[in-house]
């Protein structure tokens, strides 16, 4: 019957979707594998991701729906079309749920409509009902809420963004504590300064591409803590060195250093183009969103670096690969024009980089294609090898 | 799904393996277990490589197959590549032997009779290097070598052996798993064997491990590798290897002669440029300037 109907609004070039084939619920009244529901929820957060779909890059939003009855995860695979922000409340027809890790989420594709119900208020589930649970940072994971901190503000920037149509001033940045850091989103002005050290009592963790990322607001209660609660702010400061092991166990971490040899430097190393209007890689001329565009050149380097325990694709923007290649991007393009083809100066990469020993420092992510650094630093590390194996043989007792 | 790391493992260790495992699941990968519990899906090696042949046509398809052998103190890696490793099949068909090499590839085994396993690699990225990055691999590959043997030790010591109780003294999950997986297939497993194997590749990185010399004059002649008479011996090879195949000893004694050099001097030079890595023995009786 369903099915009928949907042919003839097809048939006619109506949207079968705009139907309301399946069944209103709240939040909490959804289980698993339902085939359609319709939900009125607020977007609480907002990711995007990509993915490699029969050889295709794909892009996907996922992050949290919510209700007054409580949130639920989503995924949209389908996002053409799909205009949605933080703190929008959406009316979500045709969706469905699946269980994932254990949680019920919420999924929907083009068979699924989503409209922006402006003017709408939706009162969300207070994140507060969590026992309040005193944390460190290297503790913290996705989903967890209410938790309490001590930590030092090692960095914070005002950003102006837009919520629903309306400028908001959110203040982000880097905490630390003696285990870790965590990067943060407070979306109330409390006056933080670098260096001081606060205890936050009532923040969320959301995830950004496997990365914990504590998040408060005026209804969390934030206090200056006291000065000697820490170490002082440039021990905190220092990267820790960590096996890559770990950072594939707790999915990525804020600020951390590897040492490993280079492996691979991956397609899309040296001389690239990008879209001028959303900076992703242009391939044959055309953005994979705004399709055929003039792309801009960029210079940078995806290497594979692997420490014996584990292995990461370590990304160098255009200045650390500058130093690595020791010409600028100009000396660059001009070595690539002359010998008619842009894959030398990935080639060239290669013979740096392949078989050496690296240290590279910065914020590692992860997802589907594993961890992803985004280096702030590298350095080619020089080994004295007569020193270090004569230093091995003394140790096993020879 | 993570990245497989790339195990840095001596081909004495690699090719003792006759232990294949996979977890059984749909598209789980495989590994070789290696007897020191060495868990291989894939491999990082630099090497020598000695030999490149095309041994493909045989399957009729007159797609090329390269086989490729890579050394380093311990062993031969044999890595083969074929039409379905096209970037670095194409490397390999250029590659004029001997040459210093980086290989990163996946664990890959051979059965030709039941109960008889050859380990071999199947090569992602080939790419060549020089002697230093040899050097650093060999150093590195050491390094990982002690940790499984350590691991192993601990391990005998156990009795029974559990990964929780590997990954609970510190030991990495992959490792404490290849373990367990090694000490039930392989059994007690000849420890003295890799030890000196280690020590040896350690060694290898030494001048004054080289030829009984002591260390002081070791260290001396390493700063002044080119000796008057080093050079007349390179120039010598140089000059007879006419095929790129390498000159012949013989010949080599001969012309040496002519140049005032006795069969005695020529033999100590050509050891030490053997060891430095200048020259090096393609097949007995021949030698190649690298």
């Amino acid at each position: 019957m369903d099915a009928a109907k949907r042919s003839i609004v097809r048939k006619y070039g109506g949207n079968p979707a705009l139907l309301s084939i399946g069944t209103t619920k709240t939040v909490k009244e959804l289980s698993a594998g339902e085939p359609s529901i319709n939900l009125l929820a607020k977007v609480i957060s907002l990711n995007s991701r990509e993915l490699e779909q029969d050889g295709k890059t794909k892009e996907i939003y996922y992050g949290i729906l919510g209700d007054d009855t409580g949130t639920v995860p989503f995924t949209a695979w389908e996002v053409r079309g799909l205009n949605i922000q933080v703190g929008d409340v959406i009316r979500l027809q045709n969706a469905y749920t699946k269980e994932f890790r254990g949680e019920v989420q919420v999924n929907f594709g083009n068979r699924a409509t989503v409209t922006v119900e402006g003017g709408t208020l939706l009162e969300v589930a207070s994140p507060q009902e969590a026992p309040l649970t005193r944390r460190n940072l290297d503790e913290l994971q996705e989903g967890m809420r209410n938790v309490r901190i001590t930590a030092r503000v090692l960095d914070i920037e005002r950003r102006e963004v837009e919520v629903r149509g309306e400028p908001k001033v959110v203040f982000s940045g880097t905490l630390a504590d003696a285990t870790g850091k965590v990067q943060f989103s407070a979306w109330h002005d409390f006056g933080l300064e670098p260096g001081e050290v606060i205890e936050v009592e009532g923040g969320y963790v959301s995830a950004w591409r496997g990365l914990p990322q504590l998040t408060f607001d005026e209804r969390s209660r934030l206090e200056r803590g006291k000065e000697t609660a820490l170490p002082p702010l440039e021990e905190l400061d220092r990267a820790r060195r960590v096996w890559i092991e770990e950072l594939v166990q707790k999915g990525g971490g804020v600020d951390v250093q590897v040492r490993g040899i280079v492996v691979e430097v991956r397609e899309g190393s040296g001389l690239i183009h990008r879209c001028p209007e959303c900076r992703r890689v242009v391939q044959k001329g055309a953005c994979r969103i705004h399709g055929e565009v003039k792309g801009e050149t960029d210079l940078r380097t995806k290497a594979v670096i692997d420490d014996g325990s584990g292995a990461l694709t370590a990304i160098f923007n255009r200045e650390l690969t500058e130093t690595l290649l020791g010409k600028s991007m100009d000396e660059a393009i001009a070595e690539a024009k002359e010998a008619m083809d842009s894959e030398v100066i990935r080639d060239a990469l290669s013979d740096l980089l392949v078989a050496r020993p690296v240290q590279a420092q910065g914020n590692v992510t992860s997802d589907d294609y594993g961890l992803m650094m985004i280096a702030r630093s590298v350095t080619v590390l020089e080994v004295d090898v007569q020193a270090e194996a004569r230093a091995l043989l003394e140790e096993l007792g020879d | 799904m993570q990245r497989e790391l790339a195990w840095r493992i001596f081909a004495g260790e690699y090719t003792d393996a006759t232990l294949e495992h996979s977890s059984g699941e749909e598209r789980a990968p495989n590994y070789v277990i290696t007897p020191l519990g060495a868990k291989v899906n894939r491999l990082f090696l630099v090497g020598v490589i000695t030999d490149v042949e095309d041994v493909g046509g045989n399957g009729g398809d007159g797609q090329p197959m390269w086989r490729v052998r890579l050394t380093d103190p311990t062993g031969t890696f044999q890595v083969y590549a074929g039409q379905y490793q096209p970037e670095a099949a194409a490397m390999l068909s250029q590659v004029k032997p001997p040459a210093f090499a980086a290989v990163m590839g996946k664990a890959r085994t051979y059965s030709p009779e039941d109960g008889v396993i050859y380990t071999s690699v199947r090569p992602e990225m080939v790419k060549l290097v020089d002697a230093s990055l040899r050097d650093y691999w060999i150093l590195e590959t050491a390094q990982e070598m002690r940790k499984r043997l350590e691991a192993l030790k601990e391990a005998e010591a156990m009795n029974p052996a559990t990964v929780d109780g590997l990954v609970a003294l510190g030991y990495r999950q992959g490792l404490s798993e290849g373990i367990v997986l090694a000490l039930q297939h392989y059994g007690k497993v000849d420890l003295d064997r890799y030890q000196s194997m280690l020590h040896d590749a350690l060694r290898y990185l030494l001048p004054e491990f080289q030829d009984g010399v002591s260390a002081p004059a070791a260290a001396e002649k390493k700063k002044k590798p080119d000796t008057e008479e080093e050079r007349l011996v390179l120039e010598i090879v140089e000059t007879l290897d006419r095929d790129g195949k390498g000159a012949s000893w013989d010949e080599i004694v001969d012309a040496a002669g002519k140049k005032g050099l006795s069969k005695e001097q020529l033999e100590e030079i050509t050891n030490r440029l053997l060891d430095d890595g200048s020259l090096y023995e393609p097949i007995l009786g021949k030698i190649r300037r690298i």
